[in-house]
């Protein structure tokens, strides 16, 4: 039994972890109708940024995190308009250009980072790393329960942006049809530079998280990109609210099959559930997706 | 007046521009008959000089190149009385095994070396092992540590670093027996990709030849998170828990542990311990972690090339501004068996197919102490043309030093188990 609760604590805080870097990915999808390769990339610069104010300036690891809001937000922001040129240019399946710029964007990223700061792996460290809090038989480990609180934030923040504000209803009315929220005044050049703006500092914000949690070097972007997609496709396409369900969904599948059935399988139960849902219900698994 | 003297100083800046490329090109070939009239040995180096792996193919190239420059310094290798120096080219595999054969390939034909150093990854190496037997030039591998590099008994490839399987096997060994009280159990968490898998096997095999309890075998991917496999672990407590994976793995065990405040008695890791990085991610928390070497530079070996293991260690710093690993003492130990093949065959450069087939041979004969231990290649069995000679040593990270701990004749300092609970 304690194992039991041990592995749904974990699966669940695995959720969390997982849905720090995708629920922005579901804002750029739905707005931007690009999948973007490069959230990996984003949460390894993240990663970066957080190692280098620990180990360069001896400051804890938090503070990093809203300095990678604004540096990679502005960052996102100069390369959306031409993420959203490709996408709407008039060439043939223009869908698949921006596949590939956003693919050669990630291809950039984790050259350029393996070019300039090496192939060693780093680590974030912050005031929490490898604290526990032991509640029963239960252990509890506090930087999980942090990024776990982040993202439900982040998921929260969104949805209230999202449907209280003037400007989440452009985002909202852009992602359900951009020629007629572009007939009814809104910049859709400029909106979609801000979204990907936005949606850069929120998954670098995350990757802090995953230098603190786990570790960072150039190649783990990938992994990151991967999961993102799973979810993405778990929770339908461009659905913000799904996406934290389905990372727990995600989470719990793995850490049950990894204790009880053996680790070698989660994987495989990852990709059935996945095939399931796809067969079962394409548009995610509160069916609102695109 | 002036614009005809610029037209005029133009032309003459012009032919004499010509004039200086004609007489460079006709200048050519004389340098180049010159320098092949001082034979020299060619050698092949074929590593990973950029992608991934960069660090590690410099390591290696850099330990091949110690060789080179120690010889050459002592007038090159003696054969039949003369002495010839070596010439060093460099292919890049660009972190592919698909490349590595190709420059294997151009190295051969195109530069035509007498022998080749291996890559720095087990993958290249096997893909560069059918080049090798294509041409019949043997190659001489100072890092492969994968036993696959050795199962399909590789006639022209030889290694310096014992398999994977039989170091991690045998580690355990000598772990169990310095364990106070005596360890019973042991977890061994295997990353599921090629070297680590192997590892992770060869620490299995050798619980049971150690008499140590399998507690659990976890075969992960990389993608994983641990902390489903901790718990579990954590669960069973076992006194050892052995991890067969490369250093960002190794650092998120510890991390994934300490968050779930476990701590085994014990934590065996094999490769990737020795490298900084991995003491600096962590800081206090590498403490106590356990790893596996087959050369440390306080090891009691010496040779005529590079004297002791110290001195080599020191030669190796002023170079390369760091102390070296088991893997730059490899290949410079690789060096070591060509020279001596060399000069037991008796042939000078350059060689003809025959006497590279008759060098293979040589070398399939070495049986030589040296600065990195004895070196003597398989002749049969699982591990054919591999030297298994060398005995692991464990390493224990203390301090934030990695010392030798066991067995009781390398050992530097005393084993700390069982390791105390996280602060």
């Amino acid at each position: 039994m304690d194992l039991f609760l041990q592995t749904l604590l974990n699966g669940l805080l695995i959720g969390g972890v997982i849905a720090t870097f995708t629920i922005a990915f579901q804002l750029a999808f739905g707005v931007l109708h690009v999948i973007d390769f490069a959230v990996g990339g984003w949460v390894v610069l993240g990663g970066y940024l957080g190692y280098y104010i620990t180990a360069w300036l001896g400051l804890d690891g938090f503070i990093a995190i809203p300095l990678a809001f604004v540096v990679f937000g502005a960052l996102g922001y100069l390369i959306g308009p031409m993420l959203y040129n490709v996408r709407n240019s008039r060439t043939a399946r223009p869908e698949l250009m921006a596949l590939a710029l956003s693919f050669g964007l990630f291809t950039l990223l984790r050259g350029g980072m393996l070019t300039a700061w090496g192939f060693n792996t780093r680590n974030v460290t912050t005031t929490l790393s490898g604290e526990s809090l032991a509640i029963g038989p239960v252990t509890v480990p506090l930087i999980r329960v942090v990024a776990a609180v982040f993202a439900a934030a982040i998921a929260g923040g969104l949805f209230l942006f999202l449907y209280r504000t003037r400007y989440g209803l452009a985002i909202r009315a852009t992602a359900e049809n951009r020629h007629n929220a572009a007939l009814m005044g809104v910049n859709i050049g400029r909106l979609s530079a801000n979204v990907y703006g936005l949606y850069a500092g929120i998954t670098a914000m995350a990757g802090v998280l995953m230098g603190a949690i786990y570790s960072v070097n150039p190649e783990v972007g990938l992994r990151y990109t991967l999961f993102a997609f799973f979810v993405a496709v778990l929770a339908g396409l461009g659905s913000v609210e799904g996406a934290l369900m389905a990372a727990l969904l995600l989470g719990v599948i793995e850490a049950f099959v990894s204790t009880y059935v053996g680790s070698s399988y989660s994987l495989l139960a990852i990709f059935t559930t996945l095939f399931l849902v796809l067969l079962i219900s394409p548009r995610g698994i509160l069916r609102r997706g695109l | 007046m002036a614009p005809i003297d610029r037209s005029f100083s133009r032309r003459r800046f012009l032919g004499g521009s010509a004039m200086a490329v004609t007489a460079g090109a006709l200048g050519m070939p004389f340098v180049r008959t010159a320098r092949a009239q001082a034979a020299t040995f060619k050698a092949g180096v074929i590593t990973s000089l950029s992608g991934e792996n960069i660090l590690g193919g410099n390591l290696t190239k850099q330990g091949y190149d110690l060789w080179a420059d120690a010889i050459n310094a002592k007038g090159g290798v003696e054969v039949a009385g003369d002495r010839f120096k070596v010439e060093m080219f460099y292919g890049d595999d660009q972190s592919s095994p698909a490349t590595g054969a190709d420059a294997a390939e151009r190295l051969i034909v195109q530069n035509g070396v007498d022998v080749l150093f291996g890559p720095y990854t087990s993958g290249s190496t096997i893909a560069v092992q059918p080049i090798c037997q294509k041409y019949q030039v043997p190659m001489i591998s100072g890092s492969a540590e994968s036993p696959n590099v050795w199962k399909a008994k590789p006639e022209f490839n030889f290694g310096i670093i014992p398999a994977v399987d039989t170091t991690s096997g045998l580690s355990l060994g000598v772990l169990a027996k310095l364990s106070k009280p005596a360890a019973k159990t042991v977890a061994v968490i295997s990353v599921n990709e090629p070297f680590s898998k192997e590892t992770g096997e060869g620490f299995r095999d050798g619980a049971k030849a150690a008499g140590l309890e399998l507690a659990t075998y976890e075969l992960v991917p990389p993608e994983g998170d641990l902390t489903p496999v901790i718990s579990k672990i954590a669960a069973l407590n076992p006194d050892i828990i052995a991890v067969g994976g490369h250093e960002e793995v190794l650092i998120n065990v510890v991390k994934t542990s300490k968050s779930l405040n476990y701590r085994p008695k014990a934590l065996i890791m094999h490769y990737g311990i020795t490298n900084p990085a991995f003491a600096q991610a962590l800081g206090a928390d590498a403490d106590g972690t356990t790893g596996v070497v087959v050369w440390l530079p306080t090891v009691s070996y010496k040779d005529d090339v590079f004297g002791t293991a110290k001195d080599f260690a020191q030669m190796a710093q002023k170079k390369l501004g760091g102390e070296p690993d088991y893997t730059a003492a490899a290949c410079a130990a690789s060096g070591l068996v060509l020279g001596d093949a060399l000069k037991r065959l008796g042939k000078k450069p350059a060689l003809t197919p025959e006497n590279r087939v008759a060098l293979k041979d040589a070398i399939a004969e070495t049986d030589i102490q040296t600065f990195y231990g004895p070196i003597k290649f398989e002749k049969d069995g699982p591990h054919y043309h591999d030297n298994i000679q060398p005995v692991p040593v464990l390493v224990q990270i203390q301090g934030g030093k990695t010392v030798a701990v066991g067995p009781k004749e390398a050992a530097a300092a005393n084993y700390i188990y069982p390791l105390p609970a996280w602060k």
